[in-house]
């Protein structure tokens, strides 16, 4: 039987030679990876070369849409980007909203591979079977929201564009991709992007997508659509967008990590609360491409200092990020902030805690405002934090120093910084304090692209207290925490590979997946066959990263969660012990039939079919 | 009472559920160039569907009017295209004002899907209503589609 949905092939484009090929692929490979992520990370596996320099030409960007990227699936429209990360020297992949992944797939190909370097500022056009490498000496410069403007009057307003902003050309390790003003923000993929001279990905796709039966696809985006319009978060999310939980993270849960993770509680929080702030600043709602529940918010500031702000945010993660870790609860200028890192293409959650870093420091004197040029202090968070952020995107003085993260700000710095950097693998950590949520400690070590809340999403059931078919998880506790960590892991492989949202993971969870996935595709799977495939794309990302020889040594929380208590709150007095964290990696590495070193076992590979 | 397709720019998210939703329906497959409505988006603060209006928006009937071989006709207060006498020329897609009469082998146009429009079923920020014609809503997207050329 052939298969429906996908196009069947798989574009390589080399910078270098500026020559293009599209490979096809047959249903044993979609079986073996579906899609999505699990396309992008076989590309990266099997197409770096041992020890290549991220920043190298060896290094290869892999793209792919998800299996339900094009298709009415609610929230089904995500597509991921890999690549041996800058930051970290591991596999990363970082999936966005914006819609090029289906674009891609209407252009003829599932998955893009990118490898090479062009001579000169550059941009890749491809308008279905039309693949060139064009100038781009005009783009070059520009920012995120330029680039596509400049693109779109040029190839007109149907292309889709991705791109970097002055931040992935300045190579900086927390350099993002962007797409909609959506970003692909993590681990630093834009700097491999700029490392290639690559300013933009644009693309044309008028070809059909075909699915195995459109009628019953139809019937079940209109089933989820009621589901949807019932949920509760449904109309939380469309009101406040993802802060919508920030409150309750603060006053029952006391995790919202506050001043580089000195405090676990931010006092001001009302400030940043989009329960308050919502009603004035939102003027309307967004979306990802094919999502029926829509948390992006148009955020306009109409007056003031920070007049003409107009961003897709604020997002819970940037209120963490640029709001309380850097103790900055003037909203206005959180936009700011993130409109700077958007449109200079930084991580807002990289840059944000870069900067509640260096405000610590300069908190402990290790920093003074002689070495920074001004007060980068709590009590100036308004000021100092877009200042900073504007001056880390064009690597201009201090910003300089923090332009590529926190690891590497500490090595620089010296003077005892790095006892204040918190990472895991050289990745700055989402807006979950850890210490008071064990499991989700133990997925920030075992993450493979360094501290992440979604490769695992371990944050949900920890808070939640039940998740799939768990009861009654306790987030003080470590026990069963390394399997749990370890399948969740597999969960989300298969929801980054078939395009959809994390947030619907409570809509759809695994068992639904099949008989979307079977309208679409022919393809028939079990829940258990689709964790197999979560399992082996998991397990290609640890057997890379060993190969790198990052292991478990290179996974360890950093000292502020092993050391220092949770100072005050519902949380209070809670940290994670070094036996703790230990126990729980030990566990992992059960559960994963992994070696206690972290690299998995020639066996388990041999068993997931990983060549 | 006659019933249309409004569109509520102010509503719309630029998610483009509906595009895929009309083009599943009248032909089981995905391709936003044959939808017969089109949601644009330009930059981060303008997302809006551009649907059929059937030409009670104005009643200038542009494409009835403009069609060389009078293969557009109108019945009920619906234009629909004569497959027969279609010759594919093109002009009816120059002159339509929003920019939703297609082409592909023929001209072809929003049906309503015989009076339960696809579309607003999928629209969960109801930026496209099925309802009374609601002329103040066409000229929003007239002058929005005229900001971008």
């Amino acid at each position: 039987m052939k298969m429906k949905g996908y196009t069947g092939k798989i574009l390589k484009v080399d910078l270098t030679t500026e020559k293009s090929h599209a490979r096809p692929f047959d249903e044993k490979h979609a079986r073996k990876y579906l899609g999505g992520q699990g396309f992008a990370v076989e590309i990266v596996y099997h197409g770096v070369p041992k020890g290549a320099d991220p920043l190298g030409p060896q290094n290869v960007l892999a793209m792919a849409g998800g299996v339900f990227d094009g298709f009415p699936v609610g929230t089904g429209g995500k597509v991921a980007f890999a690549a041996k990360s800058p930051a970290t020297n591991t596999l990363a992949e970082s999936i966005m909203g914006g819609s090029i992944g289906p674009e891609l797939r209407h252009a003829g190909y599932d998955a893009l591979e990118i490898v090479g370097k062009a001579e000169s500022p550059s941009y890749l056009y491809i308008e279905n079977e039309r693949i060139e490498v064009k100038d781009a000496a005009d783009l070059w410069g520009k920012d995120t929201r330029q680039v596509p403007e400049m693109l779109k009057k040029r190839h007109g307003w149907d292309v889709k564009v991705a791109c970097i902003g002055v931040a992935g050309e300045k190579l900086s390790k927390i350099a993002s991709i962007d797409c909609d003003d959506r970003q692909a923000g993590r681990a630093g993929l834009g700097a491999v992007m700029g490392s290639k001279n690559l300013k933009a990905i644009v693309i044309r796709g008028t070809n059909d997508l075909v699915p195995a039966e459109p009628k019953k696809l139809l019937g079940i985006a209109f089933r989820y659509q009621k589901i949807y319009e019932a949920a509760p978060s449904f109309i939380e999310d469309t009101k406040y967008g993802t802060g919508e939980f920030l409150g309750w993270i603060n006053k029952e849960k006391g995790v919202f990590p506050t001043r580089n993770f000195q405090e676990s509680v931010f006092a001001e929080r009302e400030k940043i609360d989009p329960y308050y702030w919502a009603p004035k600043y939102v003027t309307k709602n967004k979306a990802c491409f094919a999502c029926t529940k829509p948390c992006g918010k148009l955020f306009e500031v109409k007056s003031g200092k920070f007049a003409g702000v107009a961003i897709d945010g604020i997002e819970y993660e940037t209120l963490y990020s640029l709001g309380g870790a850097c103790g900055n609860s003037d909203v206005e200028s959180v936009a700011r902030a993130n409109e700077l890192c958007d449109l200079l293409g930084m991580d807002t959650i990289s840059a944000g805690v870069t900067i509640g870093f260096a405000m610590e420091l300069m908190q402990r004197g290790i920093i003074t405002e002689k070495d920074v040029g001004f007060k980068l202090t709590w009590d100036n968070a308004s000021d100092a934090v877009p200042r900073m952020v504007e001056m880390m995107g064009n690597r201009r003085g201090f910003g300089d120093v923090l332009a590529d993260g926190v690891k590497v700000a500490a090595k620089k710095i010296g003077k005892g910084a790095e006892r204040y950097a918190v990472h895991t693998k050289g990745l700055e950590p989402p807006a979950y304090d850890v210490r008071g949520m064990k499991g989700h400690g133990l997925a920030y070590m075992t993450s493979t692209r360094g501290a992440c809340h979604l490769r695992a999403g371990f944050y949900a059931p920890e808070l939640v207290g039940k998740f799939w078919k768990w009861e009654g998880i306790d987030r003080a506790s470590t026990a069963n925490k390394g399997f749990m960590v370890s399948q969740t892991e597999n969960f989300m492989c298969v929801y980054d590979s078939v395009g959809l949202c994390k947030f619907s993971r409570g809509f759809y969870l695994i068992a639904k997946l099949p008989e979307v996935i079977e309208a679409i595709t022919g393809l028939t799977f079990t829940e258990d066959e689709l964790l197999k495939i979560g399992e082996r794309i998991h397990n290609m990302k640890g057997a890379f990263n060993a190969r790198e020889g990052v292991t478990r040594k290179d996974w360890l929380l950093p000292p502020r969660i092993l050391q220092d208590p949770i100072p005050e709150g519902p949380s209070k007095g809670q940290k994670i012990s070094v036996e703790e964290m230990n126990t729980m990696l030990d566990d992992y590495m059960k559960a994963r039939g992994w070696t206690m070193d972290g690299v998995p076992t020639p066996e388990k590979l041999k068993e997931l079919d990983i060549d | 009472m006659v019933k249309m397709l409004v569109p509520y720019p102010e509503n719309c998210t630029g998610c483009r559920f509906c595009e895929m939703a009309c083009t599943i329906y009248h032909d089981g497959k995905i391709n936003h160039a044959d939808a017969r409505l089109q949601v644009h988006r330009r930059g981060v603060k303008v997302d809006f569907p551009s649907v059929c209006t059937h030409c009670v928006s104005c009643g200038e009937d542009c494409c009835v009017l403009h069609c060389p071989v009078e293969a557009i006709k109108k019945k009920d207060g619906m234009v629909y295209v004569d497959q027969e006498e279609c010759t594919a020329c093109g002009e009816c897609v120059e002159v339509c004002p929003f920019g939703v009469m297609r082409m592909e082998e023929k001209a072809f146009n929003c049906d309503l899907c015989g009076g339960s429009p696809t579309c607003v079923k999928f629209c969960p920020m109801k930026a496209i209503v099925y309802e009374e014609p609601k002329p103040e809503q066409y000229e929003k997207v007239k002058k929005l589609l005229a900001v971008e050329e």
